[in-house]
């Protein structure tokens, strides 16, 4: 049984006060009927657990998606002073900049019949790769990858693949200084040749649905998102190349601890000082692999234009398909905060978990100064997905970062189980929602059920006041691993 | 996992999301068990031949970390060289000076899609809940993969 209590501090925070060798406290935003769902789990200890790590700065803290994860809680944020604080890849997730680009069309969804839905998927399915190892979409050679490392996704539009106009709405403009091709392994580089493009598997999908509710008028008009607007989300991140920059860390660092008398309650926390030569060098590897990630929703996002002219017979000027935002939801990144009332840099790590700033921040674009950084939250693929906007109480509280999903309530083996023999792509047609999946596994272990709902999990983020409802989607096609 | 899983072998439920628990005698057949293991998580075993054969030496500071480089470095292979690995050798578990080596032999084939189904893809062994025990049958490990 768990040895922690929660505290109440409102309906929407309960603390886990500092004891032992917890530097901070644990924070968890949830409702309460949200809590024993997220106690079953071991995330709350893992919060717990962050709480011990040098350096830290505020509370640990998780987000209502939280769930198990390697080392840190999925759905964790936490904060290190760059002077004696650390960096942790497990902090940041083996998906390095895993995220998810919302694009909205000029297309009504009344504007397409079963058959257009169904020959926009199966495009979609032809042009983005998906699945366990996919590649091919685009391979570069040796000598191109270090571009693609630096650069990120203005060397996609550089190749032609999308405009400048989606770079201005992407976190950091889809590119990070500070990458250094020559920190990454020769394995790393290598899976990242063919992978630029594709989707992958697991929870990774490509979504087209439509506006189907809308809570704030103002910042949908912003967004360009009516009511029955078509749009486009993409999930995917960093793929084979992000998960070799994150394991060659783990085994530098689980090696280097003793060096830095660092002692944590798990292993899996493996970290070293931010200045130190094995976290410098994690840090410009996971800068390459941030970039390697918005290259590849760069060049997804071409294709998926691609896709709705082929299957619609349809003008890039007559779908009209823009980028309204994309956002990273592995990530650690130097930025300004408060810290105990003082503004500081602080290096934080949100490990599903997503930017959330608000109006009126330098670093949200032009265009949504007046309503806050969009930010996109998927659901499962049978029910919605949210639009959001940060808000100053996340700058307040939470270093500007808010949830990331729905979260995983069942394991895998679970999920198989309870789909059992269902034609679970057949259910989904009934409901008006086309299934592709290059395997019937990874479908059935995908199913809604599996997944919290992620109308719950929004409820308490909105409650909380770290960010606030924009619109509601729902899906029409996806494509899956 | 295919109906005829051995009794060594049984897998467990855990949101981050599949985890086996293997037993054996010896400390090298539990190392040998737990690849097998995991190449029966990642396809249908049954349909693998052992056509060729992959030396595999990797090094550890402990037991537990041991056994995470030696899995993900057969991941490794698999992910990246697409090998189906079917029979595993342990020859060998040695003290270094900072440490633990271990020299083996995989055996399987080049995956071929036309015979062979990919079921998953596993991001990562992690040392969630790790530990390696002397039992008084023999040795047994709990491993969770990252999915």
């Amino acid at each position: 049984m768990p040895s922690y209590t929660f505290e109440k501090l409102d309906d929407y925070r309960w603390q886990i006060p500092k004891t032992g060798g917890m530097r901070v406290p644990a924070r968890l935003y949830a409702t309460e009927p949200m809590l024993e769902e997220i106690r079953s789990d071991d995330a709350p200890q893992q919060a717990i657990n962050v709480a011990h790590m040098p350096g830290i700065v505020g509370a640990s803290l998780a987000m209502p998606d939280i769930h198990w994860g390697y080392g840190f809680p999925i759905g964790g944020v936490a904060a290190f002073d760059p002077d004696d604080g650390v960096i942790s890849p497990g902090g940041v997730g083996y998906d390095i900049n895993c995220g998810v680009r919302l694009m909205a069309s000029k297309l009504q969804k009344d504007d397409l019949d079963r058959q257009d839905q169904e020959r926009l998927v199966d495009a979609l399915f032809h042009r983005v790769p998906t699945g366990v190892g996919s590649s091919g979409a685009l391979r570069v050679d040796a000598s191109t990858l270090p571009h693609v490392l630096r650069k990120g996704a203005p060397w996609a539009v550089q190749q032609g693949y999308g405009s400048d106009a989606d770079l201005n709405v992407i976190e950091e403009g889809g590119q990070v200084d500070g990458a250094d091709p020559d920190a990454v392994s020769g394995r790393a580089r290598e899976r990242g040749l063919d992978q630029i493009g594709t989707l992958g598997s697991g929870n990774h999908f490509l979504e087209v649905g439509y506006v189907a509710d809308i809570y704030d008028e103002r910042a949908a008009r912003v967004m360009g998102l009516d009511e029955g607007t078509v749009t486009a989300i993409i999930h995917s991140g960093s793929r084979g190349f992000g998960y070799q920059v994150c394991d060659d860390a783990l085994q530098d660092m689980d090696r280097a601890m003793n060096k830095y008398n660092i002692e944590l309650p798990d292993r899996q926390l493996a970290c070293t000082p931010i200045d130190s030569p094995e976290g410098q060098q994690y840090i410009r590897g996971m800068r390459c692999a941030i970039n390697y990630a918005f290259a590849n929703r760069q060049v997804m996002a071409h294709n998926t234009r691609l896709a709705f002219e082929n299957a619609l017979d349809l003008t890039p000027r007559e779908h009209g398909l823009r980028t309204v935002y994309e956002v990273a939801h592995n990530i650690a990144k130097f930025e300004q905060h408060r810290v105990d009332g003082r503004p500081q840099e602080v290096c934080v790590h949100r490990k599903g978990a997503t930017r959330a700033l608000p109006a009126g921040h330098p670093l949200v674009p032009g265009r949504y100064q007046k309503v806050g950084q969009p930010v996109l939250i998927p659901g499962d693929m049978g029910r919605y997905s949210y639009v959001l906007v940060g808000t100053d109480r996340a700058m307040e509280e939470t270093f500007g970062s808010t949830c990331h999903g729905a979260g995983r309530k069942m394991s895998r083996r679970q999920a198989r189980k309870t789909a059992g023999r269902r034609n679970v792509t057949a259910e989904l047609a009934n409901e008006g929602i086309i299934v592709r999946g290059e395997s019937g596994r990874t479908v059935r272990e995908e199913i809604p059920e599996a997944y919290k709902d992620v109308a719950d999990v929004v409820e308490a983020v909105e409650g909380a006041g770290i960010s606030k409802r924009v619109a509601r989607l729902r899906p029409l096609g996806v494509i899956k691993g | 996992m295919a109906p005829s899983t051995p009794d060594w072998l049984r897998e467990i439920d855990h949101t981050g999301d599949v985890g086996l628990r293997i037993t054996a005698d010896t400390l090298p057949q539990l190392f040998e068990r737990a690849a097998t293991g995991m190449f029966s998580v990642l396809t249908d075993l049954d349909a693998v031949r052992p056509t060729d054969a992959t030396a595999v030496p990797v090094e550890g500071r402990d037991r537990e970390a041991l056994m995470v480089r030696w899995l993900s470095e057969l991941n490794y292979h698999h992910t990246v060289h697409d090998r189906l690995f079917y029979a595993f050798s342990v020859d060998d578990i040695a003290p270094t000076a900072d440490g633990l080596r271990l020299s083996a032999t995989a055996t399987g084939e080049a995956l071929d899609p036309a015979r062979h189904t990919v079921h998953t893809e596993i991001k990562a062994i992690t040392f969630h809940g790790m530990e390696i025990r002397e039992t008084p049958d023999g040795w047994t490990v709990q491993i969770v993969f990252d999915m």
